[in-house]
This record gives structure tokens, sequence and C-alpha cells, in this order.
């Protein structure tokens, strides 16, 4: 047992997780192994480059991933069961009840050919009423609710359906909101009060929030957790302010470095050397190495194990050999 | 010295709509900056706020209703004129190469243009062209969709690069990467820049990136620009209550009441257009319209600026 | 060897059909099935029989030669047409799309009204005005399969002309010219060829009903429409004289429609294909 478990209960727990992809010519391995577990009513914020697994994590968790692609091993659960072993009707009752989803894209997200109300008292579980409708987009900051409810997706702003898909998401009472890119469509200003409503709406019904996003400063500012996903793996997983501030995985602390605007005024930033890795199978090294300005001998030769230290867990040779903390 | 480009009273009324119902847009409204050879002005807005079509009219590809362009001194006449002087790296790296060419045929197209050089001579400069950009010269034989979004990204500046324009126009060339490859390029644009002393448009929603970029800053909101800083003063904190308003919702700076309410549709005929958002309105700004003023050096259009 | 559009039986096996149709009608004069032009090579009439596998017509030629001579009339004859309004209409839908709203207006609204006529109204209406004949089933084809191939092409040029590779040919100073045929046309040129194989079926369709009305191929030629003409006479005695034509035109219909199918499956011309 991890002594550092956060007290609540977890409601999302995914152990060692490996999904390949069968194309025409090759085997792709989106997730090698990749673990990862959310507490009930935590925010946690999911970074990494396209490429390093999040987004195959996130559709993993309600079993949407595309045909062509094969559960190798590992296993996630949802409240207690597994969603692998899961037959189609317990499995849509997940999809209903336990989990939800934001987008991108909200107007490709919402049906075009529904208005908006209908689209939210749908998943109100039968209760219908105009009132149940009205009190939801009133909950995600519509005044104009009589409007919007009458209106087609493509008649709103991307804002204010951003807005609506997220009364969407949370109309059934989900346990989990998996957020994937929700604001990267949007404005600067609309950007932050979409996270704004969409963080305070979870903390208000106890929901889980898992947030992606390339913006590290966003996760930096809403979620109390955050996983660093690296070649199919979660490759550091801790409180935001620690990771943020003290990252132990290397490839974290690039990630870091490089985000422009964290630098002094007429500073440089750090790119990352080389190109994230496409796997084709198990990968018996450190995925980073190559890219790595701390790589060891061990990291060419040998799969990293998890450590946990410090309130963390991190997958790093040198994490695991007692080296002393990167340099800031 | 004479700005590598200038814009005077800059204005674009778009219209649409059958006769009888016109519709008309102004998108950009009495806008005037100059860019000196070597430096980068960052130019930060929301979407509709005009910085497109000003990064449209400084290419040609949108004539301005009022005002004029001068390029190099001399007003924009016909692209026979700009040829080979200006050049431009646009947003999506899956569309910034045509499928159909190899990625030489592609970075020698302006001098195929130009006609100035042999194809032998244009191989030539194509190949240190590429290893300028970190990319192998035998890159120049594939296609782009054998390449990554970096690289493909590379070859555009490659691309832009090569008959040594005097200004580049940049429009969210950075946005559709990834944060590693973003840093790449966003360094690669900086040192190429000191090395060829071009004259930049750096247009970006990102305000962290034109942060790293430029030396100074243009706010535009509405059609018009609002201020006009250098980097310095801008993210200090900015003297107009929507470059505040920005950096906070981009969490640049932490300062809750500098928050912009309400919704970009918010359309202002009189007075300044920030009015129905603006934390620090009052009923001058509602009335009268502000004027872009000297302030320490820099120009803001604010009622409020400078401590009134 | 590796066959084209792997992973698509369908399209492959109407790509086979097709060619071997073709075949029969390139190759019929050194096949053994007789003179098409023979009269009275065997009985009139005769219904099929090891002889005659498809029966003889009523001046007693061998259907099966007739047959194999009407596909191959029928197959050029729409091919030349769609041909020409492929370029036509390539060049009339990149320019609508690319020039000015203007012209793209009045291309578009005149596009729009061909494309409302019923198309064997179009074709009666041309074969009157131009006399019957081989010509005149080709005007009918092209003017019929005009609007459609204008309006394809004019979409993806819209499409390819807003992306950034032909924006920035514009700013530095590539001529209208080099834009319009280095550019934009290579990227819709497989949208071009899609829309020239599915018309290639339809100009089929058109070919044998101006023929079947006497209006199109005149005997002594035959193209499937034509033969379909004189075998309606003997409908009731000597069905097989227009069942085998029809039989033959929907076979045909079929594999170029297939053929279609496969090609717009490899040639996607909107999307740069995906990383590997």
């Amino acid at each position: 047992m991890r002594n550092d478990a956060p007290p609540a209960r977890p409601i999302v727990t995914i152990s060692d997780l490996v999904i390949e992809f069968r194309t025409r010519r090759q085997r792709v391995r989106a997730l090698d192994g990749a673990s990862l577990s959310v507490a009930e009513g935590e925010k946690v914020g999911l970074v990494g480059e396209s490429g390093s697994g999040k987004s195959t994590l996130a559709l993993s968790l309600a079993r949407l991933l595309p045909t062509n692609a094969e559960h190798v091993s590992g296993d996630l659960t949802v409240a207690g069961k597994s969603i692998f072993a899961m037959d189609t009707a317990s499995l849509r009752a997940v999809r209903r009840r336990t989990l939800s989803y934001v987008f991108q894209d909200p107007i490709g997200t919402l049906d075009p050919t529904m208005r908006v109300g209908r689209q939210i008292s749908s998943v109100l579980n039968g209760v219908s009423q105009r009132s149940a409708v009205a009190s939801s987009l009133l909950e995600v900051g519509l005044t104009d609710h009589k409007r919007i409810a009458r209106s087609y997706p493509h008649e709103l702003s991307g804002g204010m359906a951003q807005r609506v898909s997220i009364a969407v998401a949370l109309a059934a009472k989900p346990q989990v909101v998996i957020a994937d890119e929700p604001t990267a469509s949007l404005d600067a200003s609309i950007r932050a009060q979409i996270l704004d409503l969409l963080v305070s709406l979870c903390a208000g019904h106890g929901t889980a929030l898992v947030l992606l996003s390339h913006d590290l400063r966003a996760i930096a500012h809403y979620c109390e957790r955050v996983a660093v996903m690296y070649g199919g793996r979660v490759v550091e997983d801790g409180p935001t302010a620690n990771v943020f501030s003290e990252p132990f995985h290397p490839y974290s602390r690039a990630l870091m470095k490089a985000a422009p605007g964290q630098e002094r005024l007429g500073g440089r930033i750090e790119p990352i050397p080389g190109v994230p890795p496409i796997l084709g199978g198990r990968e018996e090294r450190c995925t980073f190495a190559p890219r790595c300005r701390f790589a060891l001998e061990s990291c060419h030769s040998e799969r990293p194990g998890e450590q946990r230290t410090a309130g963390r867990r991190v997958i790093c040779h040198r994490v695991e050999g007692g080296l002393p903390p990167l340099p800031r | 010295m004479t700005p590598a480009i200038e814009l005077r009273s800059v204005g674009v009324r778009y219209s649409s709509g059958p006769l009888w119902a016109r519709r008309h847009v102004q998108a950009m409204e009495d806008v005037s900056f100059q860019i000196a050879a070597g430096e980068t002005l960052g130019l930060v807005g929301e979407s509709g706020s005009g910085k497109s079509t000003t990064g449209k009219v400084c290419l040609g590809l949108v004539r301005p209703t009022q005002g004029q362009v001068s390029f190099d001194g001399a007003p924009f006449a016909s692209r026979r004129t700009t040829r080979g002087r200006l050049a431009a790296v646009l947003q999506h790296p899956q569309w910034s190469l045509n499928p159909r060419l190899h990625v030489g045929m592609s970075v020698a197209e302006p001098l195929a243009i130009n006609q100035s050089s042999s194809s032998e001579e244009r191989r030539r400069v194509v190949a240190s062209m590429l290893e300028r950009v970190g990319l192998e010269p035998s890159l120049a034989k594939r296609y782009p969709h054998q390449l990554s979004g970096g690289q493909r990204q590379r070859v555009a500046i490659a691309r832009a690069l090569v008959t040594h324009p005097r200004f580049i126009v940049f429009d969210e060339a950075v946005s559709a990467l990834d944060v590693s490859v973003q840093a790449q390029i966003l360094n690669l644009i900086r040192e190429l820049q000191e090395q060829a002393g071009f004259a930049a448009l750096f247009i970006s929603h990102d305000l962290a990136a034109v942060r790293y970029i430029a030396k100074r800053v243009a706010v535009m909101y509405a059609g018009s620009i609002v201020e006009l800083a250098t980097a310095a003063t801008f993210y200090a904190r900015g003297l107009h209550p929507y470059s505040r308003g920005l950096q906070a919702a981009s969490d640049l700076i932490d300062e809750p009441d500098a928050r912009l309410s309400g919704l970009t549709e918010d359309v202002v005929r009189e007075g300044c257009a920030l009015t129905p958002r603006c934390p620090l309105a009052f009923d001058k700004c509602g009335r009268e319209r502000p004027e872009l003023r000297p302030l320490d050096g820099d120009l803001v259009a604010c009622h409020r600026a400078g401590g009134a | 060897m590796k066959l084209p559009f792997a992973n698509d039986r369908l399209s492959q096996a109407g790509t086979l059909v097709l060619l071997l149709l073709i075949a029969l009608g390139v190759f019929a004069p050194l096949l053994p099935i007789g003179d098409p032009e023979a009269i009275g090579a065997g009985p009139r009439l005769s219904p099929p029989s090891t002889e005659f596998p498809l029966g003889t017509d009523n001046l007693g030629r061998p259907m099966m030669a007739r047959i194999f001579e009407g596909i191959l009339l029928t197959f050029v004859l729409s091919t030349i047409a769609v041909l020409i309004a492929g370029v036509v209409g390539a060049v009339i839908g990149m320019i609508a799309a690319y020039v000015h709203h203007v012209l793209d207006e009045v291309i578009s609204r005149f596009a729009d009204m061909l494309f409302s006529f019923p198309p064997v109204l179009l074709g009666l209406l041309v074969t009157t005005i131009l006399a019957p004949g081989i010509q005149s089933a080709i005007a009918a084809i092209v003017l019929i399969t005009l609007p459609a191939m204008v309006r394809v092409v004019r979409a993806a040029t819209l499409e390819v002309a807003r992306r950034d590779f032909v924006v920035v040919a514009e700013v530095v100073g590539a001529s209208f010219g080099r834009r319009l045929f280095l550019h934009l046309f290579p990227n819709v040129a497989g949208v071009v060829a899609v829309q020239t194989a599915y018309s290639i079926s339809l100009g089929m369709l058109i070919e044998s009903a101006l023929s079947f009305l006497g209006l199109g191929v005149q005997p002594p030629n035959a193209s499937l429409g034509s033969l379909m003409r004189e075998g309606a006479t003997y409908l009731e005695i000597a069905p097989w004289l227009a069942f085998g034509p029809g039989a033959f035109l929907a076979a045909a219909i079929l594999s170029v429609n297939l053929f279609g199918d496969g090609l717009r499956a490899v040639v996607d011309p909107l999307e740069p294909r995906p990383l590997q």
C-alpha cells in the first residue's frame, strides 16, 4: 500500500496498462505500462506531447478506443469495476452515469441536428422538465437559458457551446469528468472563464476531474496533482506545486524549461532536442534516454521501474539510484 | 533608416451581402505602426480583433480601404515590386507545403519565381538553407507527408528565408506545435533573425511565445491598436486594461480584478469598444473614443491610463 | 504483383470486369464469334445456342459479335465525351473558385441551370438541334456531365485555395498560371479523376438512352442502346435480343462505378496522407 495515498478512495485506477494500435504496416504501442489513480473529487492534470499516450489513456477510461486498438495487458478500473472485463450493458451504464467527457471542439461534440435543451434533457436520466434543463444551463453561467435551450449548436459561439457541453457532461452527476484540451480552440480570456467554471462545478459536485492540456500554466493553476506522460507511461506523478517547483524526472524538467513565459524577459528557453519516440512494442530501456541530458548508462539498457519518493511516483533510473536531484 | 514596413492610418472595411442589404464590418481602423530591419513586433489580441487582417494587409493579400502601407519606404504597388523581399510563415504545418511537390521544390519556389538563378544554383541554395534551419539537405527529395509537423514548419521557414527578405510575417507560426518543438522553432526564428536581420511581424494569441520573440508588442481590440509598448512595459503589467485582462487570462500576471468580463461579441458604436467588459470603465469611456496617445515612450488608447 | 485498391475486393473485381469488357470489345474481330455485319450468317432470330451463344438478330447476324462491338462504341463514346467534360469542367471549376466571386456566381448559377434539366430531356434537345448521330451524342454527354464536374472541382479548389501553401505562393509573387497549374490543379486532380470515372458510367447510360430513342448511334454502327432498340421490337418472340445488351450495359456501368469507388479511396486529394 502506498503510505502517501490521499484519504479519499480511488475512483479510477489504471495499472500497468498496455494498449497497441494495429495499422496496415505496423503495430504501434500507445501505452506501454501506464499507471495512474484518481481519487474521488480529485483534480488531476495530465501533460505530455502528442504521441505521449495521454489521449489514448483518456479514451481508454470509457473504452472509447477505435476498433484497431488492442488491450494487451494491465487493468483499468472505474468505481472498482474493470472496464475491459465489462459487458456492453454495464459499460453503457458507466458511460452514462460514472464518466463523462469534455472535448476540444464543443460545436463538433454536440449533436448538430438537436436543440441544446433536448440534448441536455436526454442525459438527465429521463427527467425532462424544462426547469431541470434551465437550472443546468444556469449552473454553467448561461443566464439567457430560454434562448440557448432553443438554439442549435452552430448558433452558439465557441465559449457558449463549451459551456453547454460542460452542462451536458455534468448533467448526469458523474463521478469523473475527463476534459481533453477543453479550451484549446478558445480565446485566452474565455479560456480562463471556462476552466474556472469547469473546476468549480466539479468541486461543487464532488466530481473528480482529469484535465488534459499542453498548457502547463493552466495545469499548475487548477490541478492539485499532475501526471507527466512520455513514451506511453506516466513518468512522474505528484502534487502540482512540488512537481513544478522541483521536477524529479528529467523529462518533466525539460518540458517546463521548454515552455516560454517562465524565462526572464529576453532570456532563452531550452528546447528538448530530438523527437518523441513511436514505440513498436515493449521498450527495454528508458524511452527518454536518447533526449536526456542526465542519462546514465543503465538508462539505455534497462527498463526503469517505478519509484515512490516524497509523495511522488517517478519512473527514472536516476531516482532509482538515489542520485542527487536535478539542477534547477 | 527607413522602416522595412510602415502602416499609416490603415483601415479595412469588409462588405458582404446583396447590394440592397449591404453589411459592413470594420476589420481594421486607423492602424499605424512601423517595423525596422532586425526588429520583431508582436501582435496580440483575441479572435476577431483584426490581427489576422493586419497580417494580410502587410502581406498585400488585403487592400486597405483607408490609409497607406509602405514597404521599404515606397508605397505597396504590386507583387512585382515586393518579389523576394516579402515572405510569410503561416499557421498550419500540415498545409504549409504543397503535398504534390517535394520539399526542395517548395523551398526553391521564391527563387524560381524571381528567375534570377540557374536551377543548379537553386539546388545549392536550398541545401544550405535546409542546413541553416537544422534539417538534413537530403530532405529536399522528400514529400511533405514524410515529415513531422516541426520539420514542415522548419521547411516553411527555410522557404521564407531563401530570398533574404526584408520583412517576414509569422502568423500563428508556432501555435499548432507541441511544447518542445515550439521551443526549437522559437529559438530558430530568433537565431535566424540575428543573422539575417529581417524585420518581422509575429502574430499570435500566445502571449508567452510573443514575449519570447518580440521586443515591442501591439495589442489589438475590435480592429484598433489599443496599446503599442515595449515588451518590458507590456509584460510588466501593460498600460491598457485589455492588456492586463489578456495577461491575467493566460496567467502571466496574477491580478484578480484585471479579468475581463463578458463576451467578445459585444459591439460598441460609441466611445471605447472595451467599455462593457472593462473593470475600470467610467462614464467618459462610454461617450468618448480614446485616442492612441504617448505615455512614457509607449502608446496607449485608454482614458484611465497614466492615472487619469 | 501488387494489385491496385489493396483491401478493396469489390473495387478490384469491378476493375477486372471493366478491363475484361474493354478487351472483349477491342479484340472482338479476332475472336471466333462471327462478323457482326454478316447478314444471314445464321438463321434469323435464333435463340442462344452453341453456335450463337447469344442468339442472332432479325437479319441473322451473330448477337455476341454485335454486342461486343456495341460495348466498345458505347464505352469509347462516353469516355471521349467525359474526358472533354473533365478538361473543360476542371478549368471552369478552378476559375470559378479562384478568380473572382462575381464570376463564380455567374458560373455556379449557369451550372445549376444545366443541372436542373432532366438529363434525357437535355439530350433530346441537343440531338434535335444538332441532328442525330455520334457527335450529338457526345455533345449531349458533355453538357450533362459538365455541371457536376464544375461543382466538384469548384468545391475542391475553394478548399485547396485556403491552404497556407497557396497563400504563401501568392505572397512571394507566384503568377496566376503558376498558382493554378502548380499548386491548385495537382491537388484537385484526384477529384477530377474520380468524378470522371463516375461520369463515364452516367455517359454510357445517356448514350444508350439516346441510341435507344434512335437519336444517338445510327445503323450500321451498333451501340448497346441501339441494339436494345432493335431488340425491343422483338421482345415478345426473341427477348434475348434486348436482354443481352441490357445485361452487358448493367455490368459495364456497375464495374465503372466500382472502379470509381476504389479510385476515390486511393486518391484522397483533400487530406495530406497520414504520417507513418
